[in-house]
């Protein structure tokens, strides 16, 4: 599913240069869940941006789903992301539309026949628990209600990889829990899943395979 | 997909508020004067139309011809070049002519001791031919006949007159081309400050897999719209301005021009005025800032 080869991403040039990653090689099968550990500015939102062409490696090879991410051209991004589920540490919720509406939203720009829209955004809220609160606006929701929202959004749409950037990174404990349990089952239900977080504890607890960074560059890669 | 994205086009125009609104109005206004100055040229080519249909050249003769010459000068004339159509008039059928012009006073007329007009040809020039150049070459073919004693006409006023049309026609082009800057920039503001509104949507739907049509479109549309109600507006104002003024003026024109009534725009150029608005506002959307996958 991923496939990264002697990758290497650096910003600016001369003294300001800044190395972000350096040859870093994985790979990731279809039907795993990765969980992807290291501190603060270890790249760990650099990698998983290079996985959806938000930025482009330095050197390297990505392979993500079939495609050569960085030989993509702009007019077959779409094609990507359309297979990658995305979630943020914040839920990045659209403020004026319910939670309904959030995904339908999704699902419609991407192409989805209309007459799926409904019964695909219904299935995805019900997958994390949400169904009640269809109708909530982002201001109505909890922390841990809008991190499901935007878990069902990335979801609707059925893609292949789930990629999660700190996902519980905004909320308590039990909240913390219950988005990973919602994962778990994503991943359950044959999503690959890749899960990106500073919180070493929650690497252990969920004992996976765990890909650990510092400073840029793979130090681990163990379970 | 195009209703729903003509949904978020609508949703966009709400939320440019006054910025989208004075677009609108700049558009009205640019296309209003632009139909005001098209109106106006419009008759003004059609009374010069008629006119140029009322140009003659008349070729006063040293002596009436006998019946038999009739035909045969009749016939040379008209083998002239910018010739459509020659009319004998005789000497007696000239002061006929004059005593009905004369009315009341025709019997002057009687008292003359002998009939002193002489007989001519007036001649029609073709419709290329109407012009100032086109009637001095004529009247200059007519002057070198020997049976012509003098030669009168020419078309300089009807070409003022077409002068006049074209600068109509330039100045509604170039009023309404600064009026359309105006507007297209318009436009373009209120829809880049709907692209900043929009951000966290667009981001979203990068995100998502959203192609750069899908995101651009509605901005497009929004543009679109912004245009067409604009020209609606223009339309609606020039047809009541036209219902309202029409009828007052149409003496006048009748009196200056001789045009029976002033027409209004056909329904193709109406129109066009329409997808010339939809055109502008589109081109104010398409010039937004910023593209989605930059």
């Amino acid at each position: 599913m991923i496939r990264l080869h002697h990758v290497g991403k650096t910003f600016g040039a001369g003294p300001a240069k800044h190395t972000a990653l350096a040859d870093i090689t994985f790979g990731i099968d279809k039907g795993e869940f990765v969980v992807l550990n290291g501190p603060s500015g270890a790249g760990k939102t650099t990698l998983l941006r290079l996985l959806y062409r938000d930025e482009v490696p330095t050197e390297g090879d990505v392979e993500v789903a079939g495609f050569d991410v960085p030989a993509l051209s702009r007019r077959r991004i779409p094609r990507l992301r359309r297979s990658i589920g995305i979630v943020f540490q914040d839920a990045k919720l659209l403020a004026g539309r319910t939670v309904f509406e959030n995904i339908s939203f999704v699902l419609r720009v991407i192409g989805t026949p209309r007459k799926d829209v409904t019964p695909r955004a219904f299935a995805a809220l019900k997958a994390v628990g949400l169904s009640a609160r269809a109708q909530a606006y982002p201001n109505q929701l909890s922390q841990g209600e809008a991190q499901r929202a935007s878990l069902a959004r990335a979801i609707a749409k059925s893609p292949q990889l789930l990629l999660a950037d700190e996902p519980t990174g905004n909320l308590d404990e039990e909240m913390a829990d219950e988005i990973l349990d919602v994962i778990d089952d994503i991943w359950q239900r044959g999503t690959t899943v890749l899960l990106a977080t500073h919180q070493a504890a929650l690497a252990d607890q969920l004992k996976r395979r765990t890909l650990t960074m510092r400073q840029g560059r793979l130090v681990k890669d163990e379970g | 997909m195009l209703g729903f994205l003509a949904g978020e086009a609508a949703r966009d125009l709400r939320r440019a508020g006054r910025v989208g609104l004075s677009a609108i109005l700049l558009i009205t206004l640019s296309l209003a004067a632009l139909g005001c100055f098209w109106l106006l040229s419009l008759n003004l080519g059609r009374a010069v139309e008629q006119w140029r249909e009322r140009v003659r050249v008349v070729a006063y003769l040293r002596e009436e011809p006998r019946a038999a010459g009739v035909d045969d000068l009749l016939a040379r004339v008209q083998a002239l070049d910018g010739v459509q159509r020659v009319r004998f008039v005789s000497r007696a059928e000239a002061l006929s002519s004059l005593k009905r012009s004369l009315g009341a006073q025709a019997s002057v007329v009687d008292q003359l001791p002998r009939n002193p007009l002489p007989a001519s040809l007036e001649v029609t020039p073709t419709p290329e031919a109407a012009t100032p150049d086109g009637t001095r070459g004529l009247v200059q073919r007519l002057s070198a006949m020997s049976e012509v004693d003098e030669v009168q006409g020419g078309a300089e006023w009807v070409e003022s007159l077409a002068q006049w049309q074209r600068l109509f026609e330039l100045t509604g082009l170039g009023v309404g081309a600064v009026l359309a800057l105006a507007a297209i920039l318009t436009v373009t503001t209120a829809t880049t400050l709907v692209l900043h509104a929009r951000r966290d949507e667009m981001e979203i739907m990068r995100l998502v897999g959203a192609t750069e049509a899908v995101i651009r479109l509605p901005l497009l549309l929004q543009g679109m719209t912004q245009g067409l109600l604009g020209a609606a507006l223009a339309l609606a104002a020039l047809v009541t301005a036209h219902a309202v003024f029409a009828p007052r003026l149409e003496p006048l024109l009748t009196l200056t021009l001789g045009l029976a009534r002033a027409v209004f725009l056909s329904p193709a150029q109406m129109a066009l005025l329409l997808a010339g608005g939809a055109m502008l506002g589109a081109f104010g959307g398409l010039l937004a800032k910023g593209r989605a996958y930059s």
